[in-house]
């Protein structure tokens, strides 16, 4: 297993650098340059230009043939993208264009507000919707199965900025159960993130049902749960021992691969009830074409999507002894 | 088999546990019991603070909050109006030398900085002459790419060199001591200024917040997170800062004696604005912002009593104000009072000049001018709060002409139709053809934009006039402008001070694109009073020649001037000394809050 774990790590060199190279091409092939912008609304066309230094904009995009013929050939690299390069691979992220803040202060300050919203909705999420599934398989063909699926499918139906709006006005404002908007670290936290946390779980809750609900009944018209039942065994162990061991593999799948993206934050829901996170600030570094902070971004989570992968592959042999990682 | 039933009871454990901790934290209501001890201000800030080094704010958002910590060499008065002009950190208005180009200014001795860690011992050292050419220095210095090196740009003897001079020197290796002949501290507590040709705005100039005094020390002691770290003079320090979230800021207990003024306009008294006259400021103890950046979060905030003050989102706007423009019943039984002002703005739809097409085009420019609705712009986009431009400068400045005489300036289907045929036999003459489709630029993509787009696309169809809309990210819609390479596309001003001038740099010849002149207009007799008006000082002849000059602009059209904006500002009424004023920041110590009318009303 350990010679697979090492090859897989390997392979995710490459992956993570033709990221790094596919964030940038991307980035520098979107027409517009934002200098003139940084510079201020009256700005010269010095002050335009040397910005442009600052940021290395002056350089060419892949290769710099000009400093090779001039200062020898490994100045062929002094480009932007292997600046960019180098300086992704050492973690030296930068500041941000805009804001002149140190990004890896910025992923420091910002992942704590993120997790402490996407780890216990992801948590509710999958322990409700787990749970949920396995009660509607059981009670397959019944009214209480084709009522939730029913409410699953209207819960998909509805936008996800539906629930934050109705439930911000409805649960914060008019029976102010919650505050309407704020963060606050250390324990004081949960006052803050209780309300998103139960609209974001809600409303992922009707599309992971149905789909752990299929999986479920995949696995309870098998020949074990049968016999299970034929030698006694009580239904919940039936259920939460056998039925979710076995069901274990598509589960594993969705759920490590999601925890990378717990990093990222969730966007709205940081918006709306003020959560300093990454997920806000990841979409406005896209929107504001902050390059320094889309890419630091991008290559974390391309590391953690990748050993998310990884990860997945080690548990499926852990719960699925017929799976072997040679 | 053991081992996972015992995770799933773990993980369902783990989920109960958030459950009952998050609901253990909800808090039905602020109520306490009784009113706090200190006053506080709680706001809401609907855009993110971006940095609070003066050298570098180029935002009205971080202006906003960072003119509480650092002062000017003189401020706006802030009862009176029109707006005159009084000294903060001076001791006294500048005195100016006979030909005007040397201006001397004392400075106040009862001024300290704030305690910061900076200091030896902790303790906020007097503010001196060079405290002033130190910042001043810091904007000069290339390196910095200061967004408000165009304040000082070829007036100060010396200062552009200076900027040369710094080309290539790094940060760590950078001279702050080297001379400069126009900027001198002529001893501890004296500045004077040595200008290259007369600036008659130089006092607004030196009123703007970049131009404030930093100290040295605490810019070496916190480097690249100074501006993190507000050290200054003003009324308030930051108290804590969670970028995004929440900026706290507590009263600076060695803030210098000023006192709320005794005086102001017509009417002051009467609304309340004097009861505070003589009282030390700042009036108030401690400010908390929250940052809301959605506008529901934003408006139940207000509605709920968390914020004392607020704007009127589009969509509550119905909610809020009637259609005689004033406010709702249920608005005024919450307390709340509407404050109107005109902003010291101007939109257009600006055309470049160097288009073959646009710009060799009177006619076109003219058809386009009449066939655009300003009102009906002004209600669909903004509730009503606007104003139809009919030329560059706002009502919020003394020299602005509502009568500025131009036909083309207003909605005229009949003759812009007619003036469309004569633009279409000049194309012909000129370019064989037909008009082609015309190409506007609009800056954002998001659905009000988008329909902005449409509405031009309406207006101008209604002529029979094709235009063809681009909806462009900001960053992309500015490099088309600065390359000279937008047609048509949409934009606005915000002045920084009342003088025209501050507003009519934007059609004057040599600052063309990359410079602010993004419509590449050149007039000669424009840009001849142009360097009139920056060399002379306020008379009535000055302000004969900025209406010349807005004459020439709406003659020409280089732009099609669609609105001025009209703020529509909330308060309760335990939010007291409210007045608006457009130009000036750092108002904050004027305010007040009446602590026990709050508690009573909102129970916090």
């Amino acid at each position: 297993m350990w010679i697979y774990v090492v090859r897989r790590l390997l392979y995710t060199i490459p992956i993570v650098l033709g990221v790094l190279l596919i964030t940038f091409l991307l980035f520098k092939l979107i027409p517009g340059d934002i200098s003139a912008e940084l510079a201020g609304k009256a700005a010269s066309p010095e002050t335009i230009a040397e910005i442009r230094a600052e940021l290395d904009w002056d350089k060419p995009l892949l290769l710099n043939f000009q400093a090779a013929r001039q200062r020898g050939p490994m100045a062929v690299f002094e480009s932007q993208f292997f600046i960019h390069f180098k300086k992704s691979l050492t973690f030296n992220f930068g500041r941000s264009i805009r804001s002149k803040e140190n990004i890896a202060t910025m992923l420091r300050t910002r992942a704590g507000p993120s997790l402490s919203l996407t780890l216990p909705m992801f948590v509710i999420a999958m322990v409700s919707s787990l749970t949920v599934a396995l009660l509607v398989a059981m009670l397959r063909g019944t009214m209480w199965d084709y009522s939730i699926v029913l409410i699953c499918v209207l819960g998909m139906s509805v936008p996800y900025l539906a629930f934050i709006l109705f439930g911000q006005y409805y649960f914060a404002y008019k029976l102010q159960w919650f505050p309407i908007i704020g963060y606050e670290p250390g324990l004081g936290v949960w006052r803050y993130v209780a309300l998103p946390v139960l609209i974001g779980a809600l409303a992922g809750l009707g599309a992971d049902v149905r789909f752990y609900r299929t999986v479920m009944l995949d696995e309870m018209n098998a020949d074990y749960v049968r016999t299970a039942y034929a030698k006694g065994v009580a239904m919940p162990r039936v259920l939460f021992v056998h039925v979710l061991k076995n069901a274990m593999i598509p589960v594993l799948t969705r759920v490590v691969l999601a925890i990378p993206f717990l990093f990222l934050g969730s966007l709205l829901l940081e918006r709306f009830f003020g959560i300093p996170g990454l997920g806000d600030m990841t979409i406005q570094a896209i929107n504001s074409r902050d390059f320094p902070i889309v890419s630091a971004m991008t290559f974390i989570i391309s590391i953690l999507f990748a050993l998310g992968n990884l990860t997945t592959d080690v548990c499926y042999a852990i719960v699925d002894p017929r799976i072997s990682l040679s | 088999m053991t081992r996972t039933y015992t995770w799933t009871k773990y993980a369902m454990g783990a989920g109960a546990l958030v459950y009952a901790l998050a609901l253990a934290g909800c808090d039905s209501t602020n109520n306490n019991d009784s009113p706090p001890n200190q006053v506080v201000r709680y706001g809401a800030i609907s855009a993110k603070v971006r940095g609070l080094d003066p050298m570098d704010i180029g935002d009205t958002t971080s202006s906003g909050v960072a003119s509480n910590f650092y002062e000017c060499l003189f401020q706006y008065h802030y009862l009176k109006r029109p707006y005159v002009l009084e000294p903060a950190l001076a001791a006294d208005m500048p005195t100016y030398s006979e030909d005007r180009l040397t201006v001397t200014i004392p400075i106040r001795k009862d001024v300290y900085f704030h305690d910061d860690p900076c200091f030896p011992g902790g303790q906020g050292r007097q503010l001196v002459a060079e405290d002033f050419i130190y910042a001043w220095k810091r904007i000069a210095y290339l390196k910095n790419v200061s967004k408000n090196w165009w304040i000082f740009e070829k007036r100060i003897v010396g200062l552009d060199e200076f900027r040369e001079t710094t080309k290539g020197i790094a940060k760590s290796d950078m001279d702050y001591r080297q001379k400069i002949a126009g900027l001198e501290a002529i001893d501890r507590f004296t500045v004077q200024i040595k200008l290259k040709k007369n600036v008659p705005d130089i006092e607004f100039r030196l009123t703007h917040l970049p131009l404030a005094p930093v100290p040295r020390e605490a810019v070496e002691h916190y480097g690249d997170e100074f501006m993190n770290h507000p050290v200054g003079t003003g009324p308030f320090m930051l108290d804590s800062w969670t970028r995004g979230s929440k900026l706290v800021m507590v009263r600076n207990p060695k803030f210098r004696e000023e006192k709320y003024p005794n005086e102001g306009e017509d009417g002051d008294e009467q609304a309340g604005l004097l009861v505070d006259a003589g009282k030390t400021l700042p009036l108030i103890d401690r400010a908390e912002y929250r940052v809301i950046l959605e506008d529901q979060p934003y408006w139940l905030t207000f509605m709920n009593g968390e914020t004392d003050a607020a704007g009127i989102p589009k969509d509550a706007f119905d909610s809020a104000i009637n259609s005689d423009r004033e406010l709702t019943p249920s608005m005024l039984t919450k307390g709340i009072n509407l404050i109107k002002h005109p902003e010291p703005t101007t939109f257009w739809v600006g055309f470049n000049m160097q288009d073959p097409v646009a710009g060799t085009n009177l006619p076109l420019r003219q058809a386009m001018s009449l066939a655009f609705d300003r009102k009906k712009f002004i209600d669909l986009f903004t509730n009503g709060r606007g104003l139809p431009a009919r030329g560059p400068l706002p009502p919020t400045v003394a020299a602005y002409t509502p009568d500025l005489s131009s036909p083309y300036t207003t909605f005229n289907l009949a003759l812009a139709t007619k003036k469309l045929a004569e633009a279409r036999a000049l194309h012909r003459k000129n370019h064989g053809g037909d008009l082609p489709v015309l190409k506007l630029i609009i800056g954002g993509t998001d659905a009000t934009a988008v329909q902005m787009g449409q509405f031009n696309q309406r207006c101008f169809e209604a002529i029979g006039l094709q235009v063809k809309i681009d909806n462009l990210d900001w960053p992309s819609m500015q490099d088309k402008v600065k390359t000279k390479s937008a047609q048509m596309y949409s934009m606005g001003w915000i002045m920084d001070w009342p003088d025209p001038e501050n507003m009519l740099l934007l059609w004057y010849g040599p600052n063309e694109s990359p410079g602010p002149n993004n419509f590449n207009y050149r007039n000669e007799k424009f840009d001849e009073l142009y360097d009139k008006i920056t060399v002379m000082p306020a008379s009535p002849q000055r302000t004969a020649m900025f209406r010349q000059m807005e004459q020439i602009v709406v003659d020409d059209l280089p732009c099609i001037f669609t609105t001025h904006r009209v703020s529509y500002y909330l308060k309760y009424n335990w939010y007291k000394n409210y007045k608006p004023h457009v130009y000036g920041y750092g108002l904050m110590k004027y305010l007040n809050i009446d602590k026990n009318e709050r508690w009573r009303k909102v129970g916090h």
